[in-house]
């Protein structure tokens, strides 16, 4: 199998045999159809002189000397483009992201396979046989893959499972995260926190504003506030809207005061209101970590109806174990589990299942005795009121027992808690 | 749980800017001082224990030297790391490939294997002086040594090596017992007098504040620290945190230098009693500094031998991590990073049976170490240098002037000087 350490430095001849120069960098095109980046045009260096050829002048790739088609003055030359990745200078030696694994790997060479006349780029080597190739005994790497077969296949990764991490501006890819926009925002956020602030920050701005606002929720708020640092203030706007509001109340808080008004300004007046709202309750009371998304729907609805309604409002998962029950002006009346609805026949109102003792939290409320409250009352969320009763949010379980008990105990505590009647 | 009062508090407290500074450097606590303690390991104490007896208290000025040139080269590495989420092998070999790497590499091998060899060496010694059964123990202690790293986490082994740092405080206690000069102790830290300055004593001086200055600056100093703090996830905006860290853990390893250096100065110097092998010091301190003070002395020696057998040893596990791109880390399990711990384990193996193979002389093999310590030091600096005033790798946080300029110039100094160190090694007679 032909590689790419097997290129560098190799010479270059014209079709009359006449030495050109040595190969110093080999560019490939990664093209939307294809999964494999195709080789395109090569870097010949001749004394400090460095002229580039098209891959279409190439007779011989893997000889002893690479011949190309023409005599030098007739030979076409290449301009190397924008999105062309340098093979190697960017991509051996550096790290990638195997997405199959979901580790980060490093490049000890790469695997060059021909197909239909042209050369792609099928696997990334990471094993010791790649460094052994670049040291140049590639015989003895030869010799081992034969002897041991399984570690030679266990140190190959194809290329369709590699994410390139962009290292420095000289990365020349235009669409990175391809692949990585099909992982989980949790195994996002962890490779986040394995890159440098440069390549993390590379990394978001190839996101969709959907996917950020999902990958920066799973990060703690101060590691959120360093990553939108030099984000531009439009798009840091967008991904705040989407955001849930408690979320995106606890970012702007660590950022400096001055970016988080204009960031404000920037969102769209109803996200921003919300957000306003919840920045101007202090940090640990109930208005400081309650969430503005929360399901309430009216008592006169039937069973059938409130689960349609329940749909159009679309809330979060983490808000519909309790549904809220409020008349016209927001006032809180009650309250029903999911488990009331879907017991309840069809046809029965919503005021005759709900429970009408609820126990709710002013605003004001300290986190301290939330905390008491739900666990006294084995809630999942509770709801937040203003002095007129009126539902404004409320927290979930979570959030208040966030700061009273250490992050390692709650993922020992179970996450749903037997729910008993307010 | 708390009482609610007193928790209510202690989150008043943790919200005042001084505590909340505070409780961030503590958060960030660990790599540095770790390193900084490693680097007064076994040898390094026996070092410190030859120059106190040989030359009394004017091998002190060389501490302040020594302190600095620590604080600024630890301080480089771990920003180095923190801006850039890499190890110091990691950016080595992505920006100077692959042969640089396996040369560099093999150094840090040769080099880490010697380190270990004269750690256990040191350990079996005082072992022996202890009257404790020899082989059992040094078995023991690798067993030790292993089942906390493979098993444990990273939290585990830092909280291990940070309780095995108190244990330095004993080097206090031999100091007081020897009844020292206090007033000619601490006026040599920063003029060096009192003593005959003549051409054997200098020559003396030379030769061992090299030796000195070799055990504390190392090359796997320089990578350990940079691969700690990379393992302990810091994250950039805590840089400042980590800084005020690597100067606080050099000051402390030179401080406690200080008292070894003392005690050996105070009773053997006093009383012309030479020393040839460092753990000597523990058993020729006794008369004048008393059972207690000597039998603490070795037992910091045994102290500084067990650190030091994790930590340089760590080192070359993760630098083969780094380099060759590997899942290296202390937070992950055995299974995830095979290779890892299989390095970390192999060394330790191979040292002992150096070590307890009887016909190996130890002497010529701590020479070789510190030999090839010598030469790769200068070539770790050139690319930590290099690296660290990169502004397009480093950005703000480049390397300024000063802080440049002064590790080349320190670098130059230490290469000439351990040229002459070995010239004067290998050819006694030199300049006689």
């Amino acid at each position: 199998m032909p590689f790419i350490s097997q290129l560098i430095g190799r010479a270059v001849v014209d079709a009359e045999g006449i030495l050109l120069g040595h190969i110093d960098e080999v560019f490939a095109i990664q093209k939307p159809a294809i999964q494999h980046p195709v080789l395109v045009s090569l870097a010949v260096s001749n004394k400090h002189e460095i002229t580039y050829y098209p891959f279409s002048e190439v007779t011989a790739l893997f000889a002893s000397e690479i011949s190309l088609a023409h005599p030098e003055g007739s030979l076409q030359r290449h301009e190397p483009g924008e999105d062309e990745i340098r093979l190697i200078d960017d991509v051996l030696d550096k790290q990638i992201i195997d997405t199959n694994g979901i580790r980060v790997v490093r490049v000890n060479d790469l695997e060059i396979t021909r197909v239909n006349g042209s050369f792609y780029v099928s696997n990334v080597d990471i094993g010791s046989t790649g460094i052994l190739r670049r040291i140049g005994m590639g015989k003895l790497a030869d010799w081992i893959n034969k002897v041991f077969p399984k570690s030679a296949s266990s140190n190959k990764i194809s290329w369709d499972f590699v994410e390139l991490l962009v290292h420095d501006q000289f990365m020349r890819l235009k669409v990175p995260g391809e692949k990585i926009r099909e992982l989980h925002p949790a195994d996002l956020a962890e490779l986040l926190s394995d890159m440098s602030h440069h390549e993390g920050r590379k990394l978001l701005d190839s996101m969709d504003i959907e996917q950020l606002a999902d990958a920066l929720e799973e990060v703690e708020p101060e590691f959120q506030a360093s990553l939108v640092q030099e984000m531009p203030d439009e798009r840091v706007a967008d991904v705040l809207e989407e955001m849930s509001p408690d979320e995106a109340a606890d970012l702007l808080a660590e950022l400096p005061a001055e970016r988080s008004e204009g960031l404000l300004e920037l969102m769209e007046d109803e996200e921003a209101q919300e957000v306003r709202m919840l920045l101007s309750y202090p940090e640990d009371s109930a208005g400081g970590i309650m969430t503005t998304d929360v399901a309430a729907i009216r008592p006169g609805l039937t069973a059938a109806k409130a689960i349609e309604a329940i749909r159009d409002l679309e809330p979060d998962a983490e808000s519909i174990f309790y549904i809220y029950v409020t008349d016209e002006q927001e006032h809180l009346l009650g309250v029903f589990s999911l488990s009331d609805l879907v017991l309840a026949k069809p046809g029965t109102l919503v005021s005759s299942f709900m429970h009408e003792k609820v126990v709710s939290a002013n605003v004001l409320t300290k986190q301290d005795s939330l905390a008491q409250l739900i666990a006294k009352y084995n809630l999942l969320t509770i709801p937040v009121v203003d002095t007129e009763n009126r539902l404004v949010g409320m927290v979930t379980a979570d959030d208040a027992l966030d700061k009273i008990i250490p992050t390692a105990w709650k993922k020992k505590l179970p996450r749903f808690y037997y729910y008993s009647r307010a | 749980m708390m009482k609610k009062s007193l928790r209510i508090t202690l989150k008043r407290w943790a919200g005042l800017p001084v505590i909340r500074s505070l409780l961030l450097f503590f958060g960030v606590f660990g790599p540095a001082t770790i390193t900084a303690m490693a680097d007064n390991d076994a040898g390094g104490v026996a070092t410190y224990s030859v120059a106190g007896a040989t030359l009394g208290y004017p091998i002190l000025f060389l501490l302040l030297i020594i302190t600095v040139l620590l604080a600024v080269t630890q301080e480089m590495g771990m920003r180095l790391t923190l801006v850039t989420r890499r190890g110091l092998a990691d950016l080595i070999r992505e920006k100077f490939g692959v042969k640089i790497s396996l040369l560099i590499f093999a150094a840090l091998v040769i080099a880490n294997l010697g380190t270990l060899t004269v750690e256990l060496a040191a350990v079996k010694v005082t072992s022996a002086m202890l009257n404790l059964p020899i082989i059992p123990f040094l078995i023991a202690i690798i067993l030790i040594a292993g089942v906390v790293v493979t098993r444990g986490n990273y939290k585990l082994t830092q909280a291990i090596m940070l309780i095995t740092s108190l244990f330095y405080l004993s080097y206090i206690v031999s100091a007081v017992k020897a009844q020292p000069d206090w007033g000619m102790a601490i006026s040599n830290i920063f003029w060096p007098h009192g003593v005959d300055f003549t051409p054997a004593y200098m020559r003396n001086f030379l030769l061992i504040g090299m030796g000195v200055l070799g055990t504390t600056i190392t090359p796997w100093g320089q990578f350990f620290i940079s691969s700690f703090a990379y393992d302990k996830n810091i994250e950039a905006g805590k840089i400042i945190y980590s800084q005020l860290e690597t100067y606080v853990g050099a000051f402390l390893t030179n401080f406690f230098s200080f008292f070894m250096v003392v005690a050996t100065a105070a009773t053997l110097f006093a009383n012309h009693i030479p020393l040839t092998t460092g753990e000597e010091a523990a058993m020729a301190i006794k008369p004048f500094a008393g059972e207690l003070a000597g039998t603490l002395f070795a037992l910091g020696i045994l102290n500084a031998g067990f650190m030091g057998l994790i930590v340089v040893s760590l080192c070359t596990a993760y630098a083969y991590a780094e380099f060759f791109g590997l899942q290296g880390s202390l937070d992950s399990n055995y299974k995830q990073s095979k290779p890892f711990y299989m390095i970390f384990i192999l060394q330790l193996v191979i040292a002992t049976v150096i070590v307890l193979f009887p016909g190996i002389s130890l002497f010529k093999l701590a020479i070789t170490t510190q030999t090839i310590n010598a030469i790769a030091l200068p070539l770790v600096f050139y690319y930590l240098i290099k690296l660290s005033s990169d502004k397009e790798l480093m950005g703000k946080h480049a390397n300024n002037g000063f802080q440049k300029w002064f590790t080349v110039i320190s670098t130059v100094a230490i290469f000439a000087a351990s040229l002459l160190t070995l010239a004067a090694t290998f050819f006694p007679n030199l300049g006689r």
